[in-house]
């Protein structure tokens, strides 16, 4: 009797010691994403020379001029209003797209459906990022190298794959009698897909936006090798500015480096369980 | 009859339309640029005009024998490798665990913990790249850290010298220690260590033990400096380390959205017939998320492949390309010096054909030992 009360005790010191365990090595990883971050933000007020005298303390008296700084040097005030259209596009075009391939490839019958969906689902696997050489050159030779067209086309074929994925799968859950009462009142099928089929797909919308706004905005490799004009680079191009000859100019670039990552963090904070819903959704591959 | 040609006509006529504009884009973006590159990566196109420039044709196979005896595309292939390792042995594993310690309510606050450890996947890759750039370089806080515990362990030792000796003493037992403490690189400072030690603390007499403790630290207390990416041989562990501190958390979300999907009446009903937390774990979680797991594993190997933009910002492939990965050893024969596209695309080629043979064998491994999810 006496063992077994002895027993649950020991078993309940052994749940707390591991559950404080626990707590520790996940504060950890918890506080080696946040300080980075906090650290990153706090040095961004200091002048160059502060922050080489001491890397850890706060600010002694903060300033705004790194932001000023950075914000002309990295010609902020082109990049930001570029970053905003290539998301933009980017994202709509996606959507719109994936959303009119999948009610084709999911409501309407044709011999083509399978080898053509097939391909894009082969297109999820394969990265765009490795071949970035034969697109620059492609781009080249189509002679749209240095357009927003350019990124903008480039931008929306990388993300169709999934969006199609997606877009197929949701809409095949709609009822066919859905489609079929609306035809049967006369409507055709791309005053099927505007009016009906859209207002429904909210959610897998959503989820694609999501998905694809968080990408477009912090994409480099692509759109490195499509532009070169500043007036039309995105905001991450801005940035990597700030590695080379700046990179020892620590405040401006820690200014630079705020700059690029804030609005996202904002997007996150006010979006965070549709992005993570995204996430989980946009995983499913194959 | 001639009603359903005319409807069968115009579902068809709908069905292109509403297809064919993203399949133009796709091959637009992924079909044309791959035959390009097969077509370039047995050429001796060197760049400028594809038509009507200088001409070019078919030499054959050189760049793809360039490319495998030459050592800096297996040090790359080496690279991607242990991106692959650290993916699949490293943030899977943590993933998966920390989403069962929030699925299984072991720790509180589930929306806090995911929150926070997916924001390093929302923030833009260059942006991490550069910060852990300047947090690993001699100049960020990693070194200050390490100088502080330094000198705070030194004083520290410095103290219970002191204390023995029952305060400030300049007896030769004291000293000795003290120059023990300070090392072979201390004692070098001087010329006779003993005698001088002893006129240098004399000047102190009478001075608060804190400034003595200050001044001995700043004279023999060595200040490190950190330059991990500087150093070859040990470059690419903290390149590691932040492709493992990117992305656990979206392993994590993913891990949990699954789990969290199964009935949880099957968990419960299980505990109430007295299973242990291993025993749910292996019985019923490990076999739901098989699926999951395997596919976990294709998106690592293939976002291993595809990554380009953190490396090529936190170390450039450098110090002397030894932090190169695929994606940068292809970008620099292209882009650095004298381009070399037959190379270059070659080695696109290379890493398509890698891509899709890992995630062939991934599907294979999963027919063969997954599938337990009915």
């Amino acid at each position: 009797m006496s063992e077994t009360i002895h027993e649950s005790r020991l078993k309940k010191m052994f749940s707390i010691i591991g559950r404080v365990a626990v707590y520790c090595v996940m504060g950890l990883f918890a506080f080696m994403t946040l300080y980075p971050i906090f650290w990153l933000i706090m040095n961004s007020f200091k002048t160059t020379r502060e922050y080489q005298v001491s890397q850890l303390a706060l600010p002694h008296s903060p300033t705004l001029r790194n932001y000023v700084e950075a914000w002309e040097m990295g010609e902020f005030g082109l990049l930001f209003p570029n970053s905003i259209i290539y998301t933009l596009g980017a994202t709509v075009g996606i959507i719109f797209l994936s959303l009119m391939a999948g009610f084709a490839f999911a409501k309407l019958k044709s011999r083509a459906t399978k080898p053509i969906y097939n391909s894009f689902i082969i297109g999820i696997l394969l990265t765009t990022q490795t071949l970035m050489i034969p697109l620059f050159l492609e781009v080249n030779l189509l002679g749209i190298y240095n357009t927003r067209l350019a990124v903008l086309l480039v931008y929306i074929g990388a993300g169709l794959p999934i969006g199609i994925y997606l877009s197929t799968e949701y809409i095949k859950a709609i009822p066919n009698a859905v489609v079929e009462s609306a035809r049967i009142d006369g409507a055709g099928f791309f005053k099927i897909f505007l009016k009906i089929i859209i207002p429904m797909s909210v959610p897998v919308a959503t989820t694609l936006a999501m998905l694809n706004i968080t990408a477009t905005w912090n994409e480099f490799a692509l759109i490195n090798i499509l532009v070169s004009k500043t007036e039309l680079k995105s905001l991450p191009l801005g940035i990597y500015k700030f590695s080379g000859s700046l990179s020892t100019d620590y405040g401006k670039q820690f200014a630079a480096l705020t700059i690029g990552m804030v609005p996202m963090l904002v997007f996150y904070v006010i979006f965070r369980k549709q992005i993570t819903k995204g996430v989980a959704a946009g995983a499913i591959k194959g | 009859m001639a009603h359903t040609n005319k409807t069968h006509f115009e579902e068809r006529r709908a069905y292109w339309a509403m297809v064919m504009p993203s399949f133009a884009l796709y091959l637009l973006v992924m079909a044309f640029p791959i035959i390009l590159s097969v077509i370039l990566s047995v050429s001796n196109y060197s760049g400028g005009k594809m038509f009507g420039g200088e001409p070019w044709g078919f030499v054959g196979f050189d760049a793809y024998v360039r490319v495998f005896t030459d050592p800096w595309f297996w040090n790359a292939l080496k690279n991607n490798l242990y991106i692959v390792l650290v993916s699949v042995f490293g943030q899977l594993p943590l993933g998966f665990i920390f989403a069962y310690f929030i699925y299984a309510k072991i720790v509180k606050a589930p929306g806090f913990w995911q929150g926070v450890l997916y924001v390093p996947n929302i923030i833009s890759v260059i942006v991490v790249g550069l910060l852990w750039q300047t947090i690993f370089s001699p100049h960020g806080p990693i070194g200050e850290i390490v100088n502080y515990f330094r000198v705070a362990n030194f004083q520290a030792q410095l103290e219970s010298i002191f204390n023995t000796a029952g305060g400030f003493s300049l007896s030769d037992e004291v000293l000795h220690n003290i120059l023990n403490l300070a090392g072979p690189a201390g004692q070098s400072m001087f010329s006779d260590p003993v005698p001088e030690l002893r006129d240098l603390l004399s000047s102190y007499q009478g001075q608060p033990m804190s400034d003595i403790y200050t001044a001995l630290s700043n004279l023999f207390v060595q200040k490190w400096s950190p330059a991990f990416l500087t150093k070859p041989d040990v470059a690419m562990l903290p390149v590691l380390f932040v492709i493992l501190w990117m992305y656990t958390g979206m392993y994590l979300i993913l891990f949990l959205a699954n789990m969290q999907k199964i009935d949880a009446q099957i968990v419960e009903s299980a505990r109430i017939d007295g299973a242990n937390e291993g025993q749910v774990m292996r019985f019923i979680i490990l076999p739901a998320l098989s699926g999951t797991i395997v596919n976990s594993a294709i998106l690592a190997i293939s976002g291993s492949l595809s990554s380009f933009a953190l490396i090529f910002a936190m170390t450039g492939g450098g110090p002397s390309r030894v932090t190169e990965i695929l994606s940068i050893y292809m970008y620099n024969n292209a882009f650095l010096g004298r381009p070399n596209f037959p190379l270059a695309n070659a080695i696109s080629l290379i890493m398509v054909l890698i891509s899709v043979t890992l995630i062939v064998l991934t599907k294979a491994v999963e027919k063969r030992y997954g599938g337990k999810e009915e």
